[in-house]
Protein backbone atom coordinates (compact mmCIF):
# COMPACT_ATOMS: atom_id res chain seq x y z
CA UNK A 1 0.00 0.00 0.00
CA UNK A 2 1.64 3.40 -0.79
CA UNK A 3 0.49 7.40 0.05
CA UNK A 4 -0.86 7.65 -3.86
CA UNK A 5 -3.67 5.25 -2.02
CA UNK A 6 -4.66 8.60 -0.46
CA UNK A 7 -7.77 9.99 -1.53
CA UNK A 8 -6.13 13.04 -2.89
CA UNK A 9 -8.67 15.91 -2.52
CA UNK A 10 -8.58 14.77 1.04
CA UNK A 11 -4.58 14.70 1.56
CA UNK A 12 -3.66 17.94 1.77
CA UNK A 13 -3.06 19.72 5.43
CA UNK A 14 -5.98 22.76 5.24
CA UNK A 15 -8.34 20.54 3.30
CA UNK A 16 -7.78 17.69 5.58
CA UNK A 17 -8.31 19.86 8.98
CA UNK A 18 -11.85 21.39 6.83
CA UNK A 19 -13.31 17.83 6.43
CA UNK A 20 -12.32 16.63 10.21
CA UNK A 21 -13.57 19.86 11.75
CA UNK A 22 -17.00 19.59 9.49
CA UNK A 23 -17.19 15.34 10.63
CA UNK A 24 -17.34 16.28 14.49
CA UNK A 25 -20.63 18.19 13.36
CA UNK A 26 -23.98 15.91 13.94
CA UNK A 27 -25.14 14.87 10.76
CA UNK A 28 -27.63 17.55 9.26
CA UNK A 29 -25.71 20.60 11.01
CA UNK A 30 -23.80 23.32 9.00
CA UNK A 31 -21.06 25.87 10.08
CA UNK A 32 -21.26 29.23 9.07
CA UNK A 33 -18.28 29.92 6.71
CA UNK A 34 -16.92 32.80 9.05
CA UNK A 35 -16.82 30.18 12.38
CA UNK A 36 -15.20 27.66 10.05
CA UNK A 37 -12.46 30.36 8.85
CA UNK A 38 -12.20 31.06 12.53
CA UNK A 39 -11.42 27.38 14.06
CA UNK A 40 -9.21 26.58 10.75
CA UNK A 41 -7.44 29.67 10.63
CA UNK A 42 -7.41 30.34 6.84
CA UNK A 43 -7.16 33.64 5.33
CA UNK A 44 -11.06 33.64 3.18
CA UNK A 45 -9.60 33.15 -0.08
CA UNK A 46 -7.63 30.14 1.10
CA UNK A 47 -10.73 28.63 2.44
CA UNK A 48 -13.01 29.27 -0.78
CA UNK A 49 -10.70 27.74 -2.79
CA UNK A 50 -10.42 24.70 -1.03
CA UNK A 51 -13.86 24.50 -0.30
CA UNK A 52 -15.01 24.96 -3.87
CA UNK A 53 -12.20 21.65 -4.38
CA UNK A 54 -14.03 19.29 -1.90
CA UNK A 55 -17.61 21.04 -3.23
CA UNK A 56 -16.47 19.74 -6.98
CA UNK A 57 -15.43 16.16 -5.34
CA UNK A 58 -19.37 16.56 -3.77
CA UNK A 59 -17.43 16.26 -0.40
CA UNK A 60 -19.20 19.55 1.22
CA UNK A 61 -22.16 21.24 0.25
CA UNK A 62 -22.55 25.40 0.79
CA UNK A 63 -25.91 26.76 1.40
CA UNK A 64 -26.15 30.96 1.00
CA UNK A 65 -29.05 32.38 3.51
CA UNK A 66 -30.45 35.82 4.66
CA UNK A 67 -28.85 38.66 2.73
CA UNK A 68 -27.03 42.02 4.27
CA UNK A 69 -26.42 41.72 7.81
CA UNK A 70 -28.02 38.43 8.60
CA UNK A 71 -26.43 36.68 5.29
CA UNK A 72 -24.91 32.99 6.28
CA UNK A 73 -23.22 30.59 4.34
CA UNK A 74 -23.35 27.53 5.70
CA UNK A 75 -21.06 24.53 5.26
CA UNK A 76 -21.54 21.20 5.53
CA UNK A 77 -19.83 17.74 5.23
CA UNK A 78 -21.90 15.56 2.74
CA UNK A 79 -22.83 11.81 2.59
CA UNK A 80 -20.25 11.19 0.42
CA UNK A 81 -17.81 13.42 2.15
CA UNK A 82 -18.61 11.69 5.59
CA UNK A 83 -17.92 8.51 3.79
CA UNK A 84 -14.64 9.58 1.62
CA UNK A 85 -13.24 10.69 5.40
CA UNK A 86 -13.48 7.03 6.43
CA UNK A 87 -12.29 5.57 3.75
CA UNK A 88 -8.97 7.82 3.76
CA UNK A 89 -8.70 7.33 7.66
CA UNK A 90 -9.07 3.50 6.97
CA UNK A 91 -6.10 3.82 4.26
CA UNK A 92 -4.08 5.86 6.60
CA UNK A 93 -4.35 3.32 9.40
CA UNK A 94 -3.19 0.41 7.12
CA UNK A 95 0.00 2.76 5.74
CA UNK A 96 0.71 3.22 9.62
CA UNK A 97 0.25 -0.21 10.56
CA UNK A 98 2.25 -1.13 7.60
CA UNK A 99 5.34 1.27 8.26
CA UNK A 100 5.43 0.15 12.28
CA UNK A 101 7.85 -2.64 12.47
CA UNK A 102 6.94 -5.86 13.73
CA UNK B 1 5.98 19.56 8.67
CA UNK B 2 2.97 21.01 7.19
CA UNK B 3 2.83 24.97 7.11
CA UNK B 4 -1.77 24.46 7.74
CA UNK B 5 -2.14 27.76 5.85
CA UNK B 6 -4.07 26.13 3.04
CA UNK B 7 -0.81 25.55 0.78
CA UNK B 8 -1.16 21.69 -0.89
CA UNK B 9 2.52 20.71 -0.07
CA UNK B 10 2.32 17.04 0.18
CA UNK B 11 2.61 15.30 3.65
CA UNK B 12 3.36 11.55 4.45
CA UNK B 13 0.91 9.23 6.43
CA UNK B 14 2.19 10.28 9.43
CA UNK B 15 1.63 13.79 9.46
CA UNK B 16 -1.80 13.62 8.28
CA UNK B 17 -2.36 11.59 10.83
CA UNK B 18 -0.96 14.26 13.64
CA UNK B 19 -3.20 16.69 11.15
CA UNK B 20 -6.55 14.95 11.78
CA UNK B 21 -5.69 14.46 15.42
CA UNK B 22 -4.98 17.98 15.95
CA UNK B 23 -8.05 18.99 14.26
CA UNK B 24 -10.27 16.89 15.92
CA UNK B 25 -9.35 17.86 19.44
CA UNK B 26 -9.10 21.65 17.99
CA UNK B 27 -12.40 21.55 17.05
CA UNK B 28 -14.33 19.59 19.55
CA UNK B 29 -13.19 21.94 21.90
CA UNK B 30 -14.32 24.87 19.87
CA UNK B 31 -17.63 23.34 19.10
CA UNK B 32 -18.31 21.34 22.04
CA UNK B 33 -19.00 22.33 25.91
CA UNK B 34 -17.78 19.82 28.46
CA UNK B 35 -21.06 17.41 29.52
CA UNK B 36 -18.60 16.31 32.84
CA UNK B 37 -17.98 19.74 34.01
CA UNK B 38 -21.20 21.27 32.84
CA UNK B 39 -23.02 18.61 34.80
CA UNK B 40 -20.53 18.38 38.34
CA UNK B 41 -21.63 22.29 38.07
CA UNK B 42 -25.00 21.85 38.39
CA UNK B 43 -24.43 18.82 41.04
CA UNK B 44 -22.73 21.75 43.33
CA UNK B 45 -25.34 24.27 42.54
CA UNK B 46 -28.01 22.10 43.17
CA UNK B 47 -26.70 20.83 46.70
CA UNK B 48 -26.31 24.66 47.90
CA UNK B 49 -29.24 25.67 46.77
CA UNK B 50 -31.16 22.87 48.63
CA UNK B 51 -28.77 22.73 51.29
CA UNK B 52 -29.64 27.03 51.90
CA UNK B 53 -33.09 26.22 51.69
CA UNK B 54 -33.38 23.20 54.01
CA UNK B 55 -31.12 25.56 56.58
CA UNK B 56 -34.11 28.10 56.38
CA UNK B 57 -36.78 25.85 57.54
CA UNK B 58 -35.26 23.75 59.50
CA UNK B 59 -36.44 23.87 63.02
CA UNK B 60 -39.93 25.60 62.30
CA UNK B 61 -42.32 24.94 63.87
CA UNK B 62 -44.82 24.83 62.07
CA UNK B 63 -43.94 25.01 58.79
CA UNK B 64 -43.54 27.91 56.94
CA UNK B 65 -41.47 27.31 54.06
CA UNK B 66 -38.34 28.99 53.06
CA UNK B 67 -37.47 32.73 54.12
CA UNK B 68 -37.53 35.14 51.82
CA UNK B 69 -33.76 35.50 52.35
CA UNK B 70 -32.90 32.12 51.33
CA UNK B 71 -35.54 31.65 48.63
CA UNK B 72 -34.02 35.16 46.62
CA UNK B 73 -30.36 33.56 47.27
CA UNK B 74 -31.37 30.41 45.66
CA UNK B 75 -32.84 32.84 42.64
CA UNK B 76 -29.55 34.41 42.28
CA UNK B 77 -27.34 31.70 42.56
CA UNK B 78 -29.48 29.32 39.68
CA UNK B 79 -29.78 32.68 37.42
CA UNK B 80 -25.50 32.97 37.94
CA UNK B 81 -25.93 29.24 36.65
CA UNK B 82 -28.30 29.30 34.32
CA UNK B 83 -26.27 32.69 32.68
CA UNK B 84 -22.98 30.88 33.08
CA UNK B 85 -24.05 27.63 31.40
CA UNK B 86 -25.81 29.80 27.73
CA UNK B 87 -22.82 31.46 27.77
CA UNK B 88 -20.64 28.12 27.49
CA UNK B 89 -23.08 26.58 25.20
CA UNK B 90 -23.39 29.28 23.01
CA UNK B 91 -19.95 29.92 22.89
CA UNK B 92 -19.55 26.06 21.73
CA UNK B 93 -23.07 26.86 19.02
CA UNK B 94 -21.29 29.63 17.60
CA UNK B 95 -21.94 29.36 13.66
CA UNK B 96 -23.24 25.98 13.89
CA UNK B 97 -26.70 25.72 12.19
CA UNK B 98 -29.51 23.15 10.90
CA UNK B 99 -30.85 20.04 13.10
CA UNK B 100 -28.46 20.10 16.52
CA UNK B 101 -29.72 23.94 16.61
CA UNK B 102 -33.19 23.31 16.49
CA UNK B 103 -33.40 20.47 18.82
CA UNK B 104 -31.29 22.66 21.56
CA UNK B 105 -33.88 25.36 21.12
CA UNK B 106 -36.77 22.83 21.67
CA UNK B 107 -35.19 21.29 24.67
CA UNK B 108 -34.31 24.36 26.62
CA UNK B 109 -38.17 25.61 25.40
CA UNK B 110 -39.34 22.43 27.50
CA UNK B 111 -37.40 22.71 30.67
CA UNK B 112 -39.03 26.82 30.43
CA UNK B 113 -42.06 25.57 29.77
CA UNK B 114 -42.15 22.50 32.43
CA UNK B 115 -40.07 24.83 35.21
CA UNK B 116 -43.11 27.78 34.20
CA UNK B 117 -45.60 25.78 34.73
CA UNK B 118 -44.88 23.95 38.24
CA UNK B 119 -44.70 27.22 39.12
CA UNK B 120 -48.18 28.71 37.78
CA UNK B 121 -49.06 25.15 39.59
CA UNK B 122 -47.31 25.64 43.03
CA UNK B 123 -49.55 29.14 42.90
CA UNK B 124 -52.84 27.49 42.37
CA UNK B 125 -52.28 25.24 44.98
CA UNK B 126 -51.33 28.12 47.44
CA UNK B 127 -54.48 30.35 46.11
CA UNK B 128 -56.73 26.39 46.64
CA UNK B 129 -55.89 26.98 50.27
CA UNK B 130 -53.47 24.51 50.48
CA UNK B 131 -51.16 23.90 53.40
CA UNK B 132 -47.82 25.09 53.35
CA UNK B 133 -47.02 21.45 54.11
CA UNK B 134 -49.04 20.98 50.34
CA UNK B 135 -47.38 23.71 48.99
CA UNK B 136 -43.67 22.11 49.75
CA UNK B 137 -44.03 18.90 47.89
CA UNK B 138 -44.74 20.66 44.31
CA UNK B 139 -42.50 23.85 45.18
CA UNK B 140 -39.48 20.89 46.27
CA UNK B 141 -40.00 18.41 44.21
CA UNK B 142 -41.84 19.90 41.43
CA UNK B 143 -38.79 21.26 39.67
CA UNK B 144 -37.14 17.80 40.59
CA UNK B 145 -39.36 16.11 38.38
CA UNK B 146 -39.71 18.74 35.58
CA UNK B 147 -35.72 18.93 34.94
CA UNK B 148 -35.88 14.51 35.51
CA UNK B 149 -38.44 14.25 32.57
CA UNK B 150 -36.74 16.27 30.28
CA UNK B 151 -33.41 15.01 31.00
CA UNK B 152 -35.19 11.52 29.90
CA UNK B 153 -36.45 12.63 26.75
CA UNK B 154 -32.99 15.03 26.03
CA UNK B 155 -31.46 11.62 26.03
CA UNK B 156 -32.80 10.81 22.52
CA UNK B 157 -31.38 14.01 20.95
CA UNK B 158 -27.76 13.93 23.12
CA UNK B 159 -27.58 10.51 23.29
CA UNK B 160 -25.74 11.11 26.65
CA UNK B 161 -27.00 7.80 28.88
CA UNK B 162 -25.33 9.11 32.05
CA UNK B 163 -27.66 12.26 31.45
CA UNK B 164 -30.91 9.31 31.11
CA UNK B 165 -29.90 7.79 34.48
CA UNK B 166 -29.22 10.89 35.91
CA UNK B 167 -33.26 12.08 34.82
CA UNK B 168 -34.42 8.45 35.70
CA UNK B 169 -32.63 8.88 39.32
CA UNK B 170 -34.39 12.87 39.51
CA UNK B 171 -37.54 11.34 39.01
CA UNK B 172 -37.44 8.73 41.72
CA UNK B 173 -35.50 11.51 43.91
CA UNK B 174 -38.96 14.08 43.43
CA UNK B 175 -41.27 11.15 43.99
CA UNK B 176 -39.51 9.81 46.61
CA UNK B 177 -38.54 12.74 48.74
CA UNK B 178 -42.15 13.43 48.53
CA UNK B 179 -43.08 11.08 51.44
CA UNK B 180 -40.09 13.29 53.77
CA UNK B 181 -42.31 15.77 55.29
CA UNK B 182 -41.92 19.26 54.65
CA UNK B 183 -38.73 19.95 56.02
CA UNK B 184 -36.54 16.76 55.07
CA UNK B 185 -38.12 16.88 51.62
CA UNK B 186 -35.64 19.65 51.33
CA UNK B 187 -32.57 18.05 52.36
CA UNK B 188 -33.31 14.86 50.46
CA UNK B 189 -34.11 16.13 46.98
CA UNK B 190 -30.69 18.24 47.94
CA UNK B 191 -28.47 15.28 48.58
CA UNK B 192 -29.54 12.97 46.19
CA UNK B 193 -30.90 15.05 43.34
CA UNK B 194 -26.72 16.94 44.00
CA UNK B 195 -25.65 13.27 44.17
CA UNK B 196 -27.10 11.89 41.10
CA UNK B 197 -25.54 15.11 38.88
CA UNK B 198 -21.73 14.63 40.45
CA UNK B 199 -22.16 10.86 39.74
CA UNK B 200 -23.87 11.39 36.07
CA UNK B 201 -20.58 14.19 35.47
CA UNK B 202 -17.98 11.05 36.47
CA UNK B 203 -19.78 8.62 34.51
CA UNK B 204 -20.01 10.44 31.57
CA UNK B 205 -16.16 11.71 32.00
CA UNK B 206 -15.21 8.17 32.50
CA UNK B 207 -17.58 7.38 28.60
CA UNK B 208 -15.70 10.38 27.63
CA UNK B 209 -11.97 9.06 28.09
CA UNK B 210 -13.08 5.30 26.80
Amino acid sequence: MTEEELDSVIHAPARLRIVVTLATLGEGDDLSFTRLQDVIGLTPGNLITHLRKLEEAGYVTTVKSGSGVTARTGVSLTREGRAALDRYTMVLRQLLDSASPD
Amino acid sequence: MTDGQGTDEGMDAREAAGIMQDARKHAEHELQFSHPVMLAGWGVIYILAYGWLWLSVRGQRPYQGPTGGAAGGVTILVLVGLTITAAIVARASAGVGGLSSLQRRIYWLSLAVGFAGIYTLEAAIDHAGASRAVIAVIAASGPVFVAGVVYVAGTAVFRNWAVCGLGCWLVATAAGSAFAGPVAIWAVNGLAGGLGFLTAAAVSARRGRA
